[in-house]
């Protein structure tokens, strides 16, 4: 326990350093990026890792955060702090009332509900042009206020932001799910939900609570997303981004929360690094990494750490 | 106002020949492996892309490229099994998937569809119509290509009914979707009508790629949302249940063609997808199908 205490403290105080310690746009561009997909990992393990509700549409709540922040801050020139707030709100009621009908749906039926619903939320951001912008998108918002002027020192600033935000999240889902009963509930309901219920557990509150809290995750990504990039369009809400989300939390190992967060920062590292042997590679590699490690790893990194043999779900 | 309506049911019926012969296929699998295979979209593309490489750079007459289609995508199929889902069940032993092979089909949906990317590259393809000429029904017309979709997605799918019905083969088949360990105790090779059966299915989603590429154009993502209309559509028709899937893919391909008549062409694909959550919450089992504890 104390070895991952000074293993996390390490992580944080390199990652705060990153500005200072290799101040180049590029390589705190891929940074900034990496630390929104391991938000997004982490809200998805959640989810689907730690409390067992498969998603397969968190593309739809990263792009209801972005979609939702975008707006506030370009139609009702709302300050992107506020952006944040309202992006993640806006992803996390439309999780809380996806859960509704999900509460009846298990394994297969939820993941294709989940999928339907990313879906239906692509083809309204492509097509209601009043509001989303159609195919091209939102642009033209503004940042965060009182950034630097410079260049780099704007990718620095906005870069600690992100990190800030995401870590501060990253980190109030851990203590839910490590240190309240939310998290005991939730791997109840994963292990057996039945037995869960009979044992008193109110099933169906913290499920809601998983939805909500998941998908507000995932909303706040895609609005820290939509500030960094400084545009939305359709394209964050294609399955590709569920797909990369879950491989990243796979690859990391699924129920561990950390350990999605490691393996979107590893897998993205990778798949950024294969671009330049060819943009098409990183894809298959991804493809590659899922089916390898739900064949033979379905612990991910998190996984190796500990020998245990070969429980399935033990997140102990 | 009646030549509207005929071109417009024209149209759904051809579309519902092309769902079908995809979600059959998909229906199949999941009836029998009990896996939802992400995936089938990136067969739909593989049998696109064969009919182009074997018509277009070889020259071969378009018969041969729909078959070589179909040959393709049955051997991969065939592969998916013994590659992928045996040692994955080897692993889990007697304890439950969960969403494993779900999760296992996307990561080979991702690898084959940036596979086909890297090998083929992300133009749009196309290639001219096997058939030529357009049927005139005076009040509209049907180009023979799209009547040619149509009869062999009938055909096809009525030899898969025939072959499930009759032969040794397809009978094992059915039974392996009943009750796996029964028809294992009668002598069924397991493993080997697992393999078949993805072959099958995979070889149905190659021929609908096949027959389409002149219709559509060929890219490497061009399957993948008819992956997810089709799991409305199977979900509509009750998953696992052939007769409802090919039922289904006719309600939802209808629906769409009419649609255009009350609502913008653009929000039709949305249909399937409220449909398809519409049902889990009224009827989960499906239009056909029964009450069951899966």
């Amino acid at each position: 326990m104390s070895a991952r205490r000074v293993g996390l403290l390490v992580a944080g105080v390199v990652a705060a350093l990153l500005p200072a310690l290799l101040p180049h746009p590029f390589v705190l561009t891929l940074a900034t990026q990496a630390v929104v997909w391991a938000l997004l990992a982490a809200s998805w393990d959640l989810l689907s890792g730690y409390t067992g509700q498969v998603s397969f549409g968190h593309a739809g709540f990263f792009a209801l955060g972005a979609y939702g922040a975008a707006t506030a801050t370009k139609h009702a020139d709302l300050s992107p702090w506020l952006g944040l707030l309202a992006g993640a709100l806006l992803a996390g009621l439309v999780g809380l009332l996806a859960g509704f009908p999900a509460l009846r749906l298990r394994g297969h039926y939820l993941a294709l509900v989940t999928l339907g619903l990313a879906e239906i939320v692509r083809l309204v951001a492509q097509n209601w042009l009043a509001l989303t912008g159609g195919p091209f998108g939102i642009h033209d918002f503004r940042s965060f206020p009182g950034l630097p002027a410079t260049a780099l020192g704007q990718r620095q600033a906005v870069y600690l932001i992100t990190l800030g935000v995401a870590g501060a999240a990253v980190a109030a889902m851990l203590w839910l799910c490590e240190r309240t009963r939310a998290g005991q509930a939730f791997r109840a309901i994963r292990e057996d939900e039945v037995l869960a219920a009979h044992l008193g557990i109110n099933t169906t509150g913290w499920k809601l609570l998983a939805f909500a809290v998941s998908s507000a995750g995932a909303g706040l990504a895609g609005a820290l997303y939509a500030y960094y990039i400084n545009l939305v369009s359709p394209v964050v809400a294609s399955a590709a981004t569920t797909s990369l989300v879950i491989g990243m939390a796979v690859f990391g190992g699924l129920g561990t929360l950390w350990g999605p967060v490691l393996g979107a920062i590893l897998l993205f590292g990778l798949s950024e690094g294969l671009r330049f042997v060819g943009v098409v590679y990183n894809l298959i590699a991804i493809g590659l990494v899922i089916m390898v490690f739900v064949i033979f790893l379905p612990r991910g990194l998190a996984g190796l750490r500990s020998s245990g043999p070969g429980a399935l779900r033990s997140s102990e | 106002m009646l030549d509207t309506v005929l071109e417009f049911a024209i149209q759904g019926v051809v579309l519902g020949g092309l769902y079908g012969l995809f979600a059959v296929g998909l229906s199949l699998i999941f009836g029998v492996l009990d896996v939802i295979n992400v995936a089938h979209g990136e067969f739909f593309a593989l049998g696109g892309y064969l009919a182009v490489g074997a018509i277009a750079l070889l020259h071969l007459p378009a018969g041969a490229g729909v078959a070589g289609a179909a040959l393709g995508a049955f051997l991969l199929g065939l592969a998916v099994y013994p590659v992928l889902i045996a040692p994955l069940k080897r692993r889990l032993g007697r304890r439950p998937a969960g969403p494993l092979y779900l999760v296992l089909t996307l990561g080979l949906s991702t690898f084959l569809q940036s596979s086909l990317l890297a090998v083929a590259g992300g133009d749009y393809l196309q290639v001219q119509s096997y058939v030529r000429g357009i049927l005139d029904l005076g009040v509209t017309a049907v180009s023979y290509q799209r009547l040619l979709v149509l009869a062999t997605a009938l055909v096809l799918l009525l030899g898969l009914f025939a072959f499930l019905r009759f032969h040794r083969l397809g009978l094992a088949v059915r039974a392996v979707a009943q009750n796996p360990d029964a028809a294992q105790a009668v002598g069924i090779d397991l493993p080997r009508i697992f393999a078949l059966t993805l072959g099958l299915g995979a070889a149905l989603a190659g021929v609908g790629g096949a027959l389409m590429a002149p219709l559509f154009n060929v890219y490497p993502a061009v399957g993948f949302p008819l992956t997810i209309k089709a799991f409305a559509i199977t979900i509509l028709g009750g998953m696992g249940n052939l007769a409802g899937a090919l039922l289904a893919s006719f309600v939802i391909s209808l629906a769409e063609a009419f649609s255009v008549m009350v609502i913008p062409s653009q929000w039709q694909n949305l249909i399937a997808f409220v449909v398809m959550i519409v049902v889990l919450l009224l009827r989960p089992q499906g239009l056909l199908g029964r009450a069951r504890t899966r």
